[in-house]
C-alpha cells in the first residue's frame, strides 16, 4: 500500500501539473484514528496529502458527478463559445469505477470530462463493525501492519485481523479491480475468496416465508430516521430533486410514520434495479445500521438472473432497464 | 422494458414480504373485450382470496 501511495502521489502531481486535470477526488488521512475522508485537490502541491489504504470507504463517484454537473449547470448561462471544459480526476478502485461506468451510460458526463486513476483494492473496513469487534471502546491510536490492526483503547492494546473488519460487499466483490482507467496504479489485485458466495445471503433469505421476510423488512426500516445520508452517499441517486422533496405531487409523507418510511425505502431501493454496484456507501453512512444490503443485493440477483446483466461492469452492455430481449423473463405475466 | 420493470418489481415486493399473488401484470389490447373480463373476474377472485392488503397501508 506504501508503495501504491507514492506512486498516486506522483501521478496526481503530473496530472495536475500538467493541467490535465482541473480538480481530483481522492482520500486524506481523516482526523481520527484509521479513518479516511474524502478531498478535493486542485494543486500539484496538495498531492502529498493523498492515501490509499483500507479506510477509504465511500464511493467518490458520487462528487465527480456533483462536480461535473454543478460546472455544466454552471456553464449554462455561458456563450458557447465562451464555454470551459472541466475534468475532473478521480482515484478509483473497481466499485468506482463501475459507478463511473454508468454514469458514463446513462449520459451524465462524457468520458473525456473525468480521468480515472486506477487503484488495485482488496476491501475496505466496515467501521461498525470495527466498533462492535471492540465492544464500543474509543480507538487513541490504531495502525495496519499487513493484514493486522494494532488498536490501542482506553481498556488496552487490541489485535485484529483484517479480514475479520472488512465491509460485507467488499468480502464478496468480483469487481474489484478498475473496469476502465486512465492510469493504472500497480498491479491488480487477487480476486476476492468470497466472491462465489455473492448471493448466499439473499438465497438464505428467499428461503424464509413471507411473513418472516416482512417482518424482517419491517424491523430494518423502523430503525430508519430518513436522514437520507444513504441518498446522499449514492453515485446512482443524482436526480436534482428526489421523489422524496417532491411536493408536487407528494409521493410520500414526510413524518414519523413507519409506512411512509417504508415506501421510501421501497421506492429508493427500486430506483436501484440494475443500477446499485454494491460499493456499500449507503451502508456505511448510515448511523442507524439498517441491513439496505439485505435488499439491494436482491435486486443485483435478480437482474443477473433474469436477464444476465451486473451494473456498470462494462461499457458496451445496454443498462438493463433500458432495453430488452425477445425472450425475456415473461412467466410473471397474468394469462386467465 | 416495462416487462423487465415489472419482473423485477413483482420479484421485489415478493422478497420484501408482500404476497407475490398481489402484483398482477398481463397486456390486454383494446379489441380483446372477453380476455379483459376475464383478466379482471382473475384478478378480483386471486384478491378475495388473499383478503384485505395490510402492508404498506398508511393509518391516517
Ligand atoms: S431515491 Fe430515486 S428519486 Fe431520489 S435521488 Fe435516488 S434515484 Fe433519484
Ligand atoms: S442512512 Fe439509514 S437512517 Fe438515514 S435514511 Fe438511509 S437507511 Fe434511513
Amino acid at each position: 500500500m506504501e508503495n501504491i501511495e507514492k506512486k498516486l502521489r506522483e501521478e496526481a502531481k503530473r496530472l495536475l501539473e500538467e493541467k490535465r486535470v482541473d480538480a481530483l477526488v481522492g482520500f486524506e488521512a481523516g482526523t481520527l484514528p484509521l479513518t479516511a475522508t474524502p478531498c478535493f485537490i486542485t494543486s500539484p502541491e496538495e498531492a502529498d496529502r493523498l492515501v490509499w489504504n483500507a479506510f477509504c470507504s465511500q464511493n467518490l463517484a458520487k462528487y465527480v458527478h456533483d462536480l461535473i454537473s454543478q460546472h455544466h449547470n454552471s456553464q449554462k448561462r455561458v456563450k458557447p463559445e465562451d464555454r470551459k471544459k472541466k475534468v475532473v480526476g478521480v482515484v478509483a478502485r473497481g466499485c468506482t469505477t463501475r459507478s463511473i461506468v454508468l454514469h458514463l451510460q446513462e449520459r451524465q458526463y462524457g468520458r473525456d470530462e473525468v480521468t480515472i486513476i486506477g487503484v488495485p483494492c482488496e476491501g475496505y473496513v466496515d467501521r461498525k463493525a470495527l466498533t462492535a469487534a471492540l465492544d464500543g471502546a474509543d480507538i487513541r491510536e490504531g495502525s495496519l501492519t499487513g493484514d493486522r490492526l494494532d488498536i490501542l483503547t482506553a481498556e488496552g492494546k487490541k489485535e485484529i485481523p483484517l479480514q475479520d473488519v472488512l465491509a460485507d460487499n467488499c468480502r464478496t466483490c468480483r469487481f474489484n479491480n478498475p473496469i476502465i482507467h486512465d492510469v493504472m496504479i500497480g498491479e491488480p489485485a487477487p480476486a476476492m475468496p468470497g466472491a462465489v458466495q455473492e448471493y448466499a445471503e439473499v438465497e438464505e433469505f428467499e428461503k424464509l416465508s413471507t411473513e418472516e421476510r416482512w417482518r424482517y423488512f419491517t424491523k430494518e426500516m423502523s430503525k430508519c430516521i430518513r436522514c437520507y445520508a444513504c441518498r446522499q452517499a449514492c453515485p446512482s441517486c443524482y436526480c436534482p430533486t428526489c421523489f422524496v422533496e417532491q411536493t408536487q405531487p407528494q409521493w410520500v409523507g414526510l413524518g414519523e410514520d413507519a409506512t411512509d418510511t417504508q415506501v421510501f425505502q421501497l421506492m429508493r431501493l427500486f430506483h436501484m434495479v440494475g443500477r446499485c454496484v454494491d460499493c456499500g456507501s449507503c451502508v456505511s453512512v448510515c448511523p442507524m445500521g439498517v441491513d439496505l444490503r439485505k435488499f439491494l443485493k436482491k435486486l443485483d440477483k435478480d437482474v443477473f438472473d433474469f436477464f444476465g446483466n451486473r451494473a456498470g461492469v462494462s461499457l458496451d452492455d445496454p443498462p438493463p432497464l433500458s432495453t430488452f430481449k425477445e425472450d425475456d423473463k415473461e412467466d410473471f405475466i397474468y394469462n386467465p | 422494458m416495462a416487462r423487465r420493470k415489472f419482473a423485477t418489481l413483482k420479484s421485489f415486493l415478493d422478497y420484501i414480504g408482500i404476497e407475490g399473488d398481489r402484483t398482477i401484470f398481463t397486456w390486454v389490447s383494446a379489441s380483446e373485450g372477453e380476455r379483459f373480463a376475464n383478466v379482471i373476474k382473475g384478478v378480483t377472485a386471486k384478491v378475495q382470496a388473499l383478503g384485505p392488503a395490510t402492508k404498506l397501508v398508511k393509518e391516517l
